[in-house]
């Protein structure tokens, strides 16, 4: 938890701060392609030149920030439409929960390339458009889980007591049942959060994700791939990048579920 | 009663796949922009696309258009590509037999990979073997399979030359051969698999482990090793097995990635070929695929804990 939580923190100050004195901007190109570490160059130059340590500390902004707010609407997107559909029930909740199924069958990735081709070429690598991709994929996920929690609690008596006080749905899933399922929840977005940069690194690493020139990890590395041999650390920093990422966000997950009492378990 | 069970889990699974069809030709469908300009090219006559909407239905309303694509989906007839203009039928099929043999491969790396490093870290708990799977697993965990595929092929191809570096199938070769040439890419979907097993499969171990028939074991002095593969083992797996089935929706993305770092033309090479030539029946035959064999999947792995356990058979 103290080591993931330090690490997520130096990648958050780097994410937040890289375009102010990384040496290179992420379009420029500064020296032959190709090179190997130097001091000029401590991550090389990519294959059209680029300083790849300028662009993998700018790309932190991209796979970080962009994978913790996506999971977070998706979270509480989720969370929301299940915990109401968990407490209206009826048709309602039965409709949606065969919707949810169905979206969930289609299995994760593939759901997100599905999405991608339906918005077309033109919305292809904008940030909105990968957010709304995450959060389709991930808030049935939630939903489904959430909508158990609430429909575990909707018999308990306090639950009652506040339907018997006349209060509105909208009052009894926000003071009722919201707080009794956060818990689990936080718990789902620490989870969640931990895979969210390998699905936004694996959309760009198949050219469905961000676009060039971004300095997007899994794009860096599909367009470096082939100089692997010539210079292997201008693949090898993304990628390294990318997975202490995602071993900082998984001890984080696990400490957070520790500190709550809670498993972090990682079924999909 | 078991029967009555299963026949309604099969149900369910029927309805989920019909509700999936359902939900990847609509979103197939709103791709926008006029299929017919996008197919042709901006030269074709007006007449020529009007020939290619009526062959494609094009005309009549979305819920008509499913209709009849359905109906001809249940008898494996998904159209021609709009690409090449072959049967789907007749690109997917050859693809999906290499796809299996790549999964399948895995899936026997899988198992003893699994079991062994799960019984040791459980056996062992708390101890170094158990230590150091755990830490592997979280790396495991959190390596992308194109991380983990490309750093294979650094070390195994490039560096040591014991594998190609790009799986290229089909070019005549023994079984050997194309073991060999397949190996990289299995090991990377079997990592992307097994990281998830072990973990559960170990916790679920070490609490059968604490149980108290498999102590009543160790007093009556059944030897250790009998004691975790006999007694503990077999009740911790049902559980183990309903995560393998569920883990199939990262696996099968997994399969994508994986065609893609090492350029095995596989079904998942080809979804992402489908979906840059936006050859709409061709995408739609893919991911009902998929979708099918993960529903398949999940519904073997429910009728089998059904059957393996018979305390879920009262609720």
């Amino acid at each position: 938890m103290l080591v993931g939580s330090g690490l997520l923190v130096v990648f958050l100050i780097v994410s937040v701060t890289a375009p102010w004195w990384a040496p290179h901007g992420v379009a420029e190109t500064v020296d032959t392609p190709l090179m190997g570490m130097s001091w000029a160059h401590p991550f090389g130059t990519d294959v059209l030149g680029r300083d790849v340590f300028s662009r993998v500390v700018n790309g932190a902004r991209d796979d970080l920030f962009l994978s913790i707010v996506s999971t977070l609407v998706a979270v509480v997107v989720g969370g929301i439409v299940g915990l109401v559909s968990g407490y209206v029930g009826g048709w309602l909740d039965e409709l949606l929960m065969r919707v949810f199924e169905a979206v969930i069958s289609i299995p994760l990735l593939v759901l997100a390339l599905l999405a991608i081709a339906a918005a077309g070429p033109e919305r292809s690598g904008s940030w909105l458009l990968l957010i709304g991709v995450v959060v389709l994929v991930y808030a049935p996920r939630v939903a489904r889980m959430a909508r158990s929690i609430a429909v575990d609690l909707v018999t308990r008596d306090f639950v009652l007591a506040a339907r018997l006080r006349g209060e509105s749905v909208r009052s009894i899933v926000r003071r009722e049942l919201l707080p009794n399922a956060t818990g689990v929840l936080l718990v789902e977005f620490g989870v969640r959060a931990g895979y969210t940069p390998i699905l936004i690194g694996s959309l760009g690493f198949l050219g469905f994700g961000a676009r060039p020139p971004s300095p997007e990890w899994g794009l860096m590395i599909s367009e470096n791939r082939d100089g692997l041999l010539a210079a292997p650390v201008i693949v090898l920093a993304p990628a390294l990048s990318l997975a202490v990422l995602v071993i900082a966000l998984n001890l984080c997950a696990d400490g957070l579920a520790r500190y709550l009492g809670r498993q972090a378990v990682r079924t999909p | 009663m078991i029967v009555r069970l299963v026949a309604s889990r099969i149900a369910l699974a029927a309805v989920t796949l019909v509700a999936v069809s359902a939900a990847v030709f609509l979103f197939t469908e709103i791709l926008p922009g006029d299929i017919a300009a996008r197919v042709l090219g901006r030269e074709s006559t007006a007449e020529q696309r009007q020939i290619f909407r009526d062959r494609l239905h094009l005309d009549r309303p979305v819920y008509e258009r499913y209709g009849i694509w359905l109906k001809n989906a249940v008898q494996a007839d998904f159209g021609r590509s709009l690409v090449s203009d072959q049967s789907v039928t007749a690109i997917v099929a050859p693809k999906a037999r290499d796809t299996l043999f790549l999964a399948a491969f895995a899936f026997v790396l899988y198992v003893p990979v699994t079991l062994l490093a799960a019984t040791l870290g459980a056996a062992f708990r708390g101890r170094a073997v158990d230590h150091v799977t755990s830490v592997l697993t979280l790396v495991g965990l959190s390596l992308p399979e194109f991380v983990l595929g490309l750093l294979l092929i650094y070390v195994f191809a490039l560096q040591l030359g014991w594998f190609p570096a790009l799986s290229v199938i089909g070019a005549g070769g023994g079984f050997l051969d194309r073991l060999q040439s397949t190996f990289l890419p299995a090991v990377t979907l079997m990592v992307a698999m097994s990281v998830y097993a072990i973990r559960m499969l170990r916790d679920n171990l070490i609490e059968v482990l604490d149980s108290e028939y498999v102590r009543m074991a160790t007093l009556k002095g059944v030897p250790r090793r009998r004691v975790v593969l006999r007694h503990a083992l077999p009740s911790a797996l049902g559980p183990a097995l309903n995560v393998t089935a569920l883990n199939l929706t990262y696996l099968i993305g997994g399969v994508v990635v994986v065609e893609r770092v090492f350029d095995y033309k596989g079904l998942g090479w080809s979804l992402v070929d489908a979906i840059t030539n936006r050859d709409t029946p061709l995408i739609e035959a893919i991911v009902l695929l998929g979708s099918a064999v993960y529903i398949a999947a999940n519904l073997l792995a429910d009728v089998l804990a059904l059957l393996l356990n018979p305390r879920l058979r009262t609720s």
